[in-house]
């Protein structure tokens, strides 16, 4: 390098490797962002034709919809492209000791404002812990819609995410980011990497398009980990000690029409391991997530099918073929490396327990678009910042995971080895949460993954005691919310309802050619 | 057509109500039916008069919205463009029904015909168990008013007839573009003769509780010319 250099580090060019829900959604938000923040970015990205995405990550936190109105896609368009349909929470049936009418909620709306102990004082563990704390839970008990369509978009009467169509969703997403957002798409193979005399990488060779130069890259090619793993070689760090499921056995089962639509994802222990059920308008998303030390695969597609039987009465079974993923809990030592930050299952993956796969690429999008690199020179402290902050976060999604299992009472062996394997982090917070209630204090990190009253719903779902001494109870906040139950569920359609009506209000669907 | 039945818990407990204001919905209406226990509250936005039914046997009071059958100027895109909603348009589709005698108390009847009723998107009238919604609740006490508004209402006319209080009302109205608009065979009240009364009048209208409402009538024509401005903007001549 001599003579006159262009103005250094400028980086304008962004390349994204690999298509699906992590390519699609990070082109979205690249390029939306860059708009709204007067970025003169290029974004391009390079997806082959040929490789199938995994498709598992259909559930959504409630951060989607300001993801969605940042892109600039009306929540219409998106529900009837995407099958959509709306989320308010996680049930989790069958994790305290499976035992008839073992159940409990983590809805995304939070207890009442204010300090949680008085109002625990005024609960007193009479009843669920969740339908005392959040109108939402005789919602979701109803099967109603956290909204009504006369609603602006994105706006509820109750905090929500979606149930969706992971296939429709990078579909429309595509669509949105080449139509409408300027991104360039190349459909091609990767066949190599070009690295500049730095390391960083230059391009990628692709099988029938000259290379493809950028200035910064984004792995989004799923648990191959093509460019953050196969060219910069990052470490991954197994949390399977912790976290010891490893295969899911998933199927799609179609519904009746007219039937009613889950308001919440279903979540249903089993002797090793558990079963997801995601409502979507014609379908239900059913898959059996399982530790492949505890059960055999036969074994799991009999717990699978015998599921299936039980939850959606009328499906055929025998025409079901359930599909086997395998997976390995735990994440990158290192998200962001050089001019390479992975995004989605190339950073990592954990059991979809509580869908927090979704809500880590737009976390690290945030991120990214908050903090937007301009020059090589800060290019590695942007990389170290990023990979604090998200070790922390990957660390704080497994403790709270492993918190669903860690005050289990039941007692095959699985969950025995469940509970003898709590990290040191979430024994400590269990141990302060003896004596006072979960709070914000115990998650000081900007925009927690989990909120405290995450903490809450599923600490107290699971039957853990009340803190010893409490203050005097406040009653008032939790009459309100019975009152607002009354009202709410009286004026709030079902989920049925709200997605008939809207199909006919727009006979066409939104993602279809006109 | 119209359907109606007393309201159960039972045979109504899935019912939904479509609450929100629209002409689909039976709001697209030029005026409705008011009643003297109303008028204070009507007459901040509509202007009130007066009409004989027809058998030219009785008068009611009517709020109005617009100038010609089927116009509600304060009806915009599905949205209820003023800070009051009369009764007789909130109630709908329920109705206060009697026993043939016509004593008792009143019950709640609904209009099963009516397009609000049946609406898979509306409000709940029972909860899942059978009990009222808040909804509900807020419907009961608005009949009970309505009830009782229209069972005093006779006092009411029947002093404006004995002191010859009520004069008829004719109204063409020219827009901005030139159009005429009319409003014909209504009643106002005869501020000449309301002025001329004597003391013993007044104070007896005032006893009997008639003369708030017979003011709040009078005062509520000054909303004619907003009605009219509502009607140039909705025409596009500001």
């Amino acid at each position: 390098m001599s003579g006159v250099t262009p103005p250094k580090g400028e980086i304008s060019r962004i390349v994204i490797a690999g298509g699906g829900t992590a390519g699609w959604l990070s082109a979205c938000t690249i390029a939306a962002r860059a708009r709204t923040d007067g970025r003169d970015l290029s974004v391009t990205l390079v997806e082959a034709p040929d490789i199938p995405t995994i498709g598992v990550g259909e559930g959504t936190w409630p951060t989607m919809r300001g993801t969605l109105a940042t892109i600039g896609i009306a929540e219409e368009e998106f529900l009837l492209a995407c099958d959509a349909s709306f989320k308010q929470g996680s049930r989790f049936d069958g994790w305290r000791d499976g035992s008839a009418g073992d159940s409990y909620l983590h809805p995304f709306t939070a207890p009442p404002a204010g300090s949680l102990a008085p109002m625990l004082s005024a609960w007193n563990a009479m009843g669920s812990f969740a339908s005392a704390m959040t109108p939402q839970a005789d919602a979701c008990a109803a099967d109603l819609a956290p909204r009504q369509r006369t609603m602006p978009g994105y706006a509820g009467a109750l905090n929500y995410g979606y149930h969706l169509d992971a296939g429709k969703f990078a579909a429309l997403l595509k669509r949105h980011a080449t139509g409408r957002l300027g991104v360039t798409h190349i459909a091609d193979r990767i066949t190599g990497v070009e690295p500049d005399e730095g390391g960083n990488i230059k391009g990628l060779h692709l099988s029938s398009h000259p290379m493809l130069e950028g200035n910064l890259f984004l792995d989004c090619t799923g648990m191959r980990a093509l460019l953050i793993d196969g060219h910069c070689g990052a470490g991954f760090i197994d949390r399977s000690q912790v976290l010891s499921n490893d295969r899911a056995l998933a199927m799609q089962v179609p519904v009746e029409a007219g039937s009613a639509i889950a308001s919440q994802t279903i979540g249903t222990a089993h002797e090793a391991g558990w079963l997801w059920d995601i409502a979507l308008p014609a379908r239900r998303g059913i898959g059996c997530v399982f530790s492949s030390a505890h059960m055999d695969e036969t074994r799991a597609a009999d717990v699978l099918r015998a599921h299936v039987a039980k939850a959606v009465p009328g499906a055929d079974i025998d025409a079901l073929e359930p599909r086997l993923l395998r997976f390995a809990s735990g994440h990158r030592d290192s998200f962001w490396k050089g001019n390479c930050l992975a995004v989605g299952l190339s950073a990592g993956f954990v059991e979809p327990l509580e869908a927090s796969a979704i809500v880590m690429i737009e976390l690290s999008l945030t991120m990214l678009m908050d903090n937007f690199p301009q020059s090589r020179a800060t290019m590695p402290v942007h990389a170290r910042r990023f990979d604090a902050l998200f070790r922390q976060r990957w660390d704080r999604i497994v403790d709270f995971l492993k918190l669903h299992y860690a005050l289990s009472q039941r007692t095959e062996p699985y969950w025995r080895d469940h509970v003898s394997s709590v990290p040191d982090t979430l024994s400590d917070m269990l141990a302060l949460w003896r004596e006072q209630p979960p709070a914000a204090d115990d998650f000081p990190l900007a925009n927690e993954v989990f909120p405290a009253a995450s903490w809450q719903y599923v600490l107290y779902g699971m039957g853990h005691d009340l803190p010893a001494h409490l203050p005097p109870a406040a009653s008032d906040p939790l009459a309100d919310v019975r009152e607002r139950a009354r009202r709410m569920t009286a004026a709030l359609p079902t989920n049925r309802a709200y997605q008939d009506a809207l199909r006919q209000a727009a006979p066409i669907p939104a993602g279809a050619n006109r | 057509m119209t359907s109606h039945a007393i309201l159960d818990s039972n045979t109504h407990r899935d019912l939904r109500v479509a609450s929100d204001p629209s002409a689909d919905m039976g709001d697209g209406v030029m005026s409705c039916i008011t009643f003297p226990d109303e008028f204070r509250r009507v007459q901040g936005e509509f202007p009130i008069l007066f009409r004989m039914d027809a058998a030219r046997e009785n008068f009611h009071a009517l709020a109005m919205f617009g100038f010609e059958q089927g116009e509600n100027l304060f009806l915009d895109n599905g949205k209820w463009d003023a800070a009051y909603r009369p009764l007789a348009l909130s109630i709908q589709p329920f109705l206060i029904g009697r026993n043939p005698d016509g004593e008792g108390p009143g019950q709640v009847h609904v209009d099963m015909e009516h397009p609000r009723a049946n609406a898979a998107e509306g409000t709940r009238v029972f909860d899942e168990d059978g009990r009222p919604t808040p909804y509900l609740e807020g419907i009961a006490e608005q009949l009970g008013a309505v009830d009782q508004g229209y069972r005093g209402q006779d006092a009411f006319f029947a002093a404006l007839k004995r002191h010859e209080l009520l004069e008829p009302f004719t109204l063409e109205i020219t827009l901005a573009d030139g159009a005429k608009n009319n409003l014909v065979g209504f009643h106002i009240i005869d501020e000449a003769k309301l002025q001329a009364l004597d003391g013993e009048a007044v104070a007896e209208l005032h006893a009997e509780g008639h003369l708030m409402p017979i003011f709040m009538a009078l005062a509520s024509l000054s909303q004619i010319g907003e009605l009219v401005a509502r009607k140039n903007r909705r025409e596009g001549h500001i």
